[in-house]
């Protein structure tokens, strides 16, 4: 398969060790960043069970670009909000030990310090295009720290869990939805 | 034409339940026998011993939900229903790891699939893991009395379009296939299992030995985590639970003392001995919580020409067991072949990518097959082994380091699983990795496989059977319990679940699990007698 990991030849052992370093370092430094600066707020947003409003510009970019192909245009809007309705609903069922680890991942997403060297976004999320987020979702899957490939693949299973459990999501994959009883 | 609620009628005959969501003051509640976990292992050994006279208290960390709450829709299921709101994963993140949690454990989400332990496999813990007792002719009626029981019979009716590229496939190779038994009574064949019965025609525990349990007096505690064992001496003297909040996340403050005369574990692999280490029982040879297995599964999706539906329809109906022994018992590792079901939440996400690729993937869910093949792991030396540790606040989480023994036992699945769905007509092929999308043709598929980074998380990995963790075995240099369940350092101690098993089973494990606990449990009952 195309290699496309960080694990390319150029890139020494001593180098990758440094990322790897400089990785941690920062996943350490978001969550404690957050924790002293209450930067990342610890309150729910309006309306939400989990989502803070600090998760919701990086969740409103991210959305749009998972559900592409499968949402139009006019629809996107409220497929978004419905997406995040789900995924709050589920957020609010997971055990204290996952629903933690979620929330790290969405507080390095959030805050610039982790967010530019860990994602290649270095403006808010808010004014990433599509093309940002395809990037850093395929550095993610690529990168060389299993925390980013582990971040990668919750992501996708989050979001994509969320919509397809809607009824709105149905039409587009032949799913006619449960039968009566 | 509405489906009667029968836990709901038992309830209004007075059947005693607590609910520990809703307890106002702690609690203490006394038994004969105290059992955590109501799924197979719990809830049959709680009906045996109420049977025999035994006052039972049936402990269950989920919420109580029956067949009026069964809506068959995966947004309130999988959070309300499973281990973790469904989160549960390897220590890494990379398998997804499924089990229920709610009244009936995962007899409740289970796909209905019913098989006895193989032989192969009962003779292999007789001669590598000390189990005693436990060969195919002693294991027989036990087996026989709970496909009784829970009305296994292999399914009549013609298996869904899904099942059936099992059946097409293996005929045009020339490998075995058979029909699937299902633990079912005037099944409607909806496809719903995994979501819990909305018509109780799944013989789970929830419609069977559980009101078996209440009806002849016994008592079940829902929303209550047990979360230590108090230990004095060689002997158990009394479990402590926290009281839950109705979503199952976290403790209300509200405690649960529970005392009885014997306590057994049902909570299965991953909680069971996650229990054991959280109360620090004896475990001198560190061997709770070691040794635990998944039939690690991976997928292989496939297009067809015609309509699958792949989410309508008896979920598991065919098998194949083709090359389960193809190198003997303790060879390279092999597998079993089925199916899952394909309801669109869980199917996206096994689909894998995201935006327009994962939108041309799910456009044809109708068209779609998916193939399973379930890793018999746990028979050979290399092969990778979980072990279960305990996080900051306390909870179990499962380490299952992945070997190039196992990986390789995935490729071969990869290669068979597409070379079976081509020979049943695919037109296109699609291992579950990341860098694999829908190939044309068997040789395509091959060439494509063959060169697949199989590596964690790029390949989509699952389990929905966690085995062991607390194996039986006579010697208690290597087993958490003798052959019979009995805690080899506290006296009033035993352990009725798949946490047992010393490897994985080399079938769906339910069966398994009845078999063994109603035999344990109706020689405990014996025991309590004398």
């Amino acid at each position: 398969m195309n290699d496309t990991t960080l694990d390319a030849p150029q890139l020494s052992r001593r180098s990758l060790l440094k990322v790897g370093l400089m990785g941690t370092a920062l996943l350490g430094t978001a969550g404690l960043t957050a924790t002293l600066s209450g930067c990342s707020a610890s309150t729910p947003a309006g309306g939400y069970l989990i989502l803070r409003s600090s998760d919701l510009p990086f969740l409103r970019a991210l959305i749009p670009v998972m559900l592409d192909g499968a949402v139009s245009a006019e629809q996107m809007p409220q497929a978004i909000d419905g997406t995040l309705k789900s995924l709050d609903s589920s957020l609010a069922h997971l055990s204290p030990e996952m629903l933690k680890l979620t929330v790290q991942l969405f507080d390095v997403l959030a805050l610039p310090i982790t967010r530019g060297p860990l994602t290649g976004v270095w403006g808010s999320w808010d004014n990433a295009s599509g093309d940002d987020v395809r990037q850093f979702l395929k550095r993610w899957q690529n990168s060389s720290l299993s925390l980013l490939r582990m971040g990668h693949a919750s992501l996708l299973q989050l979001v994509m869990m969320a919509w397809y459990s809607r009824q709105e999501a149905w039409a587009h994959c032949g799913y006619p939805g449960p039968p009566t009883v | 034409m509405p489906v009667p609620d029968l836990f709901k009628q038992g309830l209004t005959k007075g059947w005693k339940t607590y609910d520990g969501s809703r307890l106002e003051n702690d609690l203490t509640l006394e038994a004969d026998v105290a059992i955590v976990g109501s799924g197979a292992g719990g809830g049959t050994t709680a009906e045996i011993l109420s049977a025999a006279g035994y006052k039972v208290l049936l402990i269950e960390e989920g919420p109580l939900k029956t067949s009026d709450d069964f809506k068959m829709q995966e947004a309130e299921a999988y959070p309300n229903l499973y281990q973790e709101g469904i989160g549960r994963m390897s220590k890494d993140g990379a398998i997804t790891i499924l089990q229920g949690r709610a009244v009936g454990g995962t007899t409740l989400v289970n796909w209905t699939s019913s098989f006895r332990t193989p032989p192969q496999t009962l003779a292999h813990w007789a001669e590598a893991h000390g189990v005693k007792g436990h060969d195919v002719a002693s294991m027989a009626p036990w087996f026989e009395k709970m496909e009784q029981r829970l009305g296994v019979a292999p399914w009549a009716i013609p298996p869904n379009a899904n099942n059936e590229v099992i059946r097409t496939g293996c005929d045009k190779l020339g490998y075995h296939w058979a029909v699937i038994p299902r633990n079912v009574r005037g099944c409607w064949n909806l496809g719903y299992c995994g979501m819990g019965c909305p018509t109780n025609a799944k013989q789970s525990m929830l419609v069977t030995t559980i009101p078996a349990t209440l009806d002849a007096g016994g008592e079940l505690l829902y929303l209550a985590r047990a979360d230590k064992l108090l230990i004095e001496g060689d002997k158990v003297v009394g479990i402590d639970c926290l009281g839950m909040d109705a979503r199952c996340v976290a403790p209300t403050g509200k405690r649960i003392r529970v005392k009885a005369r014997h306590y057994v574990l049902a909570g299965g692999g991953i909680n069971t001995p996650g229990l054991l280490l959280r109360s620090a029982v004896p475990d001198p040879h560190k061997r709770v919580g070691r040794r635990t297995y998944l039939h690690l599964v991976n997928f292989s999706a496939a297009q067809f020409e015609q309509v699958i539906n792949p989410f309508y329809g008896a979920p598991q109906s065919l098998y194949s067991d083709h090359f389960q022994w193809d190198d003997g018992t303790t060879g390279r590792l092999s597998f079993k072949l089925e199916v899952p079901p394909l309801q669109p939440a869980l199917t996206a996400t096994l689909l894998g990518e995201f935006g327009r690729e994962n939108a041309l993937r799910m456009e044809q869910l109708p068209h779609t097959n998916v193939m399973l093949a379930l890793l018999r792991d746990g028979f050979h030396p290399d092969c990778a082994e979980g072990r279960v540790e305990l996080r900051g606040d306390g909870s179990p989480v499962l380490d299952y380091q992945m070997t190039d023994y196992t990986w390789d036992g995935v490729r071969r699945a990869f290669l068979t699983m597409a070379e079976i769905q081509f020979a049943a007509g695919a037109k296109a092929v699609m291992p579950m990795h990341a860098d694999a999308g829908y190939v044309r043709t068997w040789k395509e598929a091959k060439e494509l496989i063959e060169q697949l980074d199989l590596a964690l998380y790029r390949t989509r990995l699952g389990s929905a059977h966690v085995m062991g963790g607390c194996a039986m075995g006579e010697d208690p240099q290597q087993a958490v319990v003798d052959s019979l369940g009995r805690h080899h350092q506290l006296d009033n101690l035993s352990i009725h679940d798949g946490s047992l098993f010393p490897t994985s089973i080399g079938a769906n494990p339910q069966l398994s699990i009845y078999g063994l606990t109603s035999k344990l449990a109706t020689l405990l009952a014996e025991r309590l007698r004398a």
